[in-house]
């Protein structure tokens, strides 16, 4: 049986106490990422009108909120690596207020791109990664369920959000709007001040005198070696591109999010072409919404139990062939009925994939490094998160139907799925078999010290309990497969 | 020439003379002038049914009507059941007789766009305890053909059918038809100007009238139901659209109590009215102050009549977001402090016990190093405590 995670960190996560005030922490976080690009859309009618510019030019500042979110990825986890999540988070509450106050003295589209599209998304950004960061740093046994928890924040924050803002919108107008929604935002600040770093400053200390004597003792090939590209990946990792993991993951995240959003975005229009209202349509959304709240952690319940967790990765290739189904059938849907049957499933799906998406991350390559693999995942996701909906515009204005985009979406998440299980089948496999390798090697070496290995936190594994110490022997040899 | 053209199919001879001489006139009809020749006997009547498709057409009716004219209006109709034609469609009608009072009336169809003929319907029993009513909205001038049909319990002759427009009893242009026990009344309307909207009932029946009413209305105008909100020196865009139809003007008035000022009348800075397309119409104001307050008009400008939308605008000072920006950022700033002095706190407390631990952690370290991983047991419960 494959060990059931990655690197742990240098210290015991708690999996527990102060742990759970992070997850809500981040559950704050991550809503705010998450829901504000797609809440604010509430203001643009209005925008448009005054600075008398085409939907599609509004639009865009949502898109570029978003873009610069999952590109400033890579950015957050630098910092994050250096300074760790609190200082991060609470930079990024500022800024997000800032862009959003600024927004409200816009005159023009192309401030707004600058104000709410590059400070507000860096902003977010600088929420998201940390948040997400900080549970692998606090969770191991329960990480499933941490993560599901603090994913659900997407969904409870969009449907609060959105009425919210119409409310705000009917009292104060856009202007009013943004500077509260700044102030709001703020809030992050709030979040970023709960998410205390795990380890206390004592054990830091000896840590690195524990490290920089053990680097003396076994490693003293190793001195004085640190060329350019040891420097980058100290602040950013980017051997993780030779991690085989970490590529599967990536490639089929890459494919999925190419049909992934388009049909959440469709779904009003797709309702109303088929005849049915305007509220009804919205209708449908907000079913999807309220099922996904629930299924994230509930899905992150599912994840955390003895028969899903060590088959994790297969557990999300379900998921994902599940919702790509889930399109393919919508295809055939005709009546209301069948679209609010749909809209249900499809909160089910989007709700299970979101819920592990991440948690399948940290377990491929460990929370040590996940901070750098989350920074490098979402910028290369940026593209086909961005070109999905626009290209399955295009496929619906060709076609004339939505039929069609469905069926196109669905098979393209489904291919992923199958993609992701072949890879991660095979990654299993092999680490199986280096496992073994690795344990023979092992028993006939002893008494020797550990061979040498990359992160000095091997060595002070001991003492931890002993389960601990099983899976670090396990996931020691899963870092070094690269 | 169209006049000529449609000719070839008909061969009235009448009508031919009695169209150049409209031909003629056609040009100062449109501004309304009224000629009328003195007839003095005989009504002539003639209605031209056209039931040609696929032709294009020109038909022209006159009627002319003359007898004791005190106080009759003169009404004309034009009958066309005319669909996929394109038709140009004249009608004069000529009162003769002491003009003392009377007032002129002719109608003329100087647009000649496609009259079309719409038919509405209303079907009453006898027992319906509500009045019936049917909302027609017409933008254009068109043929109206209102319909009602009636099933009585009882005798069918003995209901006596009659058909008002407003309060005003209608005398003729309506025909009744009974067909299988119901009652079938049908009245046409040709619409040209604002003159012909408003109600149409028909009446069944002496004691317990029944009553079926059209409503005939120009298209309505969406204006924006909540109040919008700006604030003092901004610049707002108040936009009024049209679903389905071209309004042929759109003007805006300023609604300051009761009084209303039309805007935009002196060109200013201040207001630049524009529209992108012929449906909708945008009023930007600029420099907003208190004094722009309230509600604002747009008025349509139709064929048939004038219709509008209000547009409610409410001006604010930025104070009013800026107190609940300044709530917000206090409460954060509260709770920042709150969490990291009780964090500091709870380290304070842990801190004397951590001096001492930290030091038994690097003896055995050092015992560690030299013996292999197998030591783990008391290091292993003071991480547990720390990392907690």
């Amino acid at each position: 049986m494959p060990p059931p995670g990655g690197t742990p960190p240098p210290h015991p996560p708690p999996d527990g106490g102060w742990g759970w005030v992070v997850v809500g922490a981040a559950f704050i976080s991550i809503g705010f990422s998450y829901a504000f690009p797609k809440a604010v859309t509430v203001f643009f009618k209005e925008i448009q009108l005054l600075f008398n510019t085409t939907y599609s030019e509004i639009a865009w500042i949502s898109s570029t909120m978003l873009a610069v979110m999952y590109a400033g990825g890579p950015i957050s986890s630098v910092l994050v690596n250096k300074y760790g999540s609190r200082p991060v988070v609470m930079v990024g509450g500022l800024l997000c207020c800032l862009g959003m106050v600024s927004a409200s003295y816009s005159t023009n589209v192309v401030e707004l791109y600058f104000t709410m599209g590059l400070i507000c998304g860096l902003g977010l950004a600088f929420n998201l990664q940390p948040a997400l960061t900080i549970i692998g740093k606090y969770f191991y046994k329960k990480r499933p369920v941490a993560n599901g928890l603090a994913m659900a924040g997407s969904p409870v924050f969009l449907s609060t959000l959105a009425p919210f803002n119409q409310y705000l919108f009917n009292t104060y107008g856009w202007k009013g709007s943004f500077m509260i929604l700044g102030g709001l935002l703020l809030n992050c600040c709030v979040a970023g001040s709960l998410m205390r770093p795990v380890e206390p400053k004592a054990s830091t200390e000896s840590k690195n005198k524990v490290g920089v004597r053990e680097t003396d003792c076994s490693m003293k090939k190793r001195q004085k070696k640190l060329s350019v590209w040891e420097e980058i990946n100290k602040y950013l990792d980017f051997s993780l591109f030779k991690h085989r993991g970490f590529l599967i993951y990536l490639s089929g995240n890459v494919i999925m999010f190419l049909g992934f959003f388009a049909p959440v975005i469709f779904l009003a229009p797709y309702a109303k072409d088929k005849g049915i209202d305007e509220y009804s349509a919205a209708f449908l959304l907000s079913v999807m919404a309220f099922v996904d709240m629930f299924a994230r952690p509930t899905v992150g319940l599912i994840a955390n139990s003895k028969l899903i967790r060590p088959r994790i990765q297969y557990f999300f290739s379900f998921a994902v062939m599940f919702t790509g189904i889930c399109h393919l059938l919508c295809a055939l849907a005709e009546d209301y009925t069948s679209l609010v049957v749909y809209a249900v499933f499809f909160g089910l799906g989007f709700g299970s994939v979101s819920s592990v998406l991440f948690e399948t991350l940290m377990d491929l390559v460990g929370a040590q490094r996940f901070s750098s693999a989350v920074g490098l995942v979402t910028v290369v996701e940026c593209c086909p998160v961005l070109l999905g909906p626009p290209l399955a515009g295009k496929l619906v204005d060709e076609t004339g139907q939505y039929k069609y985009m469905y069926l196109a979406c669905g098979a393209i998440v489904v291919l992923a799925s199958v993609w992701l299980l072949i890879g991660n089948a095979a990654n299993y496999r092999l680490l199986a078999r280096e496992k073994k390798k690795s344990i023979h090697t092992k028993e006939s070496q002893e008494t020797e010290p550990l061979k040498t290995s990359q992160s000095p936190s091997v060595n002070i594994k001991s003492g931890k309990n002993e389960e601990w110490k099983g899976a670090e022997v396990n996931s020691s040899e899963r870092e070094t497969n690269i | 020439m169209r006049a000529l053209q449609g000719l070839r199919g008909l061969g009235a001879v009448l009508p031919l003379l009695l169209l150049c001489f409209l031909a003629a006139l056609r040009r100062s009809l449109e501004h309304g002038l009224s000629t009328a020749a003195p007839f003095k006997s005989l009504p002539v009547q003639e209605e031209m049914m056209t039931k040609y498709s696929n032709l294009s057409l020109e038909s022209h009716n006159i009627s002319v009507t003359a007898a004791p004219f005190t106080s009759l209006p003169v009404q004309e109709e034009m009958m066309t059941k005319s669909s996929n034609l394109s038709l140009e469609s004249h009608s004069i009608s000529m009162t003769a007789a002491p003009f003392t009072s009377l007032p002129v009336q002719e109608e003329m169809m100087t647009k000649s766009s496609n009259l079309s003929l719409e038919s509405h319907s209303i079907s009453m029993t006898e027992h319906s305890n509500m009045p019936v009513e049917k909302n027609i909205t017409l933008e254009r001038p068109s043929n109206v053909e209102l319909i009602c049909q009636f099933t009585p319990s009882g005798d069918l002759n003995s209901v006596n059918v009659t058909w008002k427009k407003g309060d005003k009893l209608l005398e003729d242009n309506y025909l009744v038809n009974a067909t299988g026990g119901t009652l079938y009344t049908q009245h046409r309307v040709a619409v040209i100007n604002s003159k012909q909207m408003g109600s149409y009932s028909c009446f069944f029946g002496e004691k317990k009238q029944q009553r079926g009413t059209f409503n005939l209305k120009v298209p309505e105008i969406n204006g924006q139901n909540k109040p919008l909100i700006t604030y003092l020196g901004d610049s707002v865009v108040l936009m009024c659209k049209c679903q389905d139809c071209l309004p042929l003007n759109w003007t805006w008035y300023g609604g300051n109590g009761s009084v209303q000022v039309p805007i935009g009348v002196p060109v200013n800075d201040k207001y630049v009215i524009s529209g992108k397309h012929a449906n909708e119409t945008r009023l930007k104001i600029t420099q907003l102050s208190e004094d722009d307050q309230g509600t604002y008009l747009c008025h349509a400008i139709f064929e048939l009549g004038e219709s509008e939308g209000h547009v409610k605008l409410v001006v604010l000072s930025y104070l009013v977001p800026l107190k609940v920006f300044c709530a917000i950022a206090a409460e954060v700033v509260l709770l920042v402090a709150a969490i990291l002095l009780f964090e500091m706190y709870t380290q304070k407390k842990k801190k004397p016990s951590d001096d001492g631990k930290e030091f038994e952690q690097g003896e055995q370290l050092k015992l560690d190093d030299s013996n292999g991983i197998e030591n783990s047991g008391p290091r292993h419960r003071k991480n547990e405590s720390v990392g907690q």
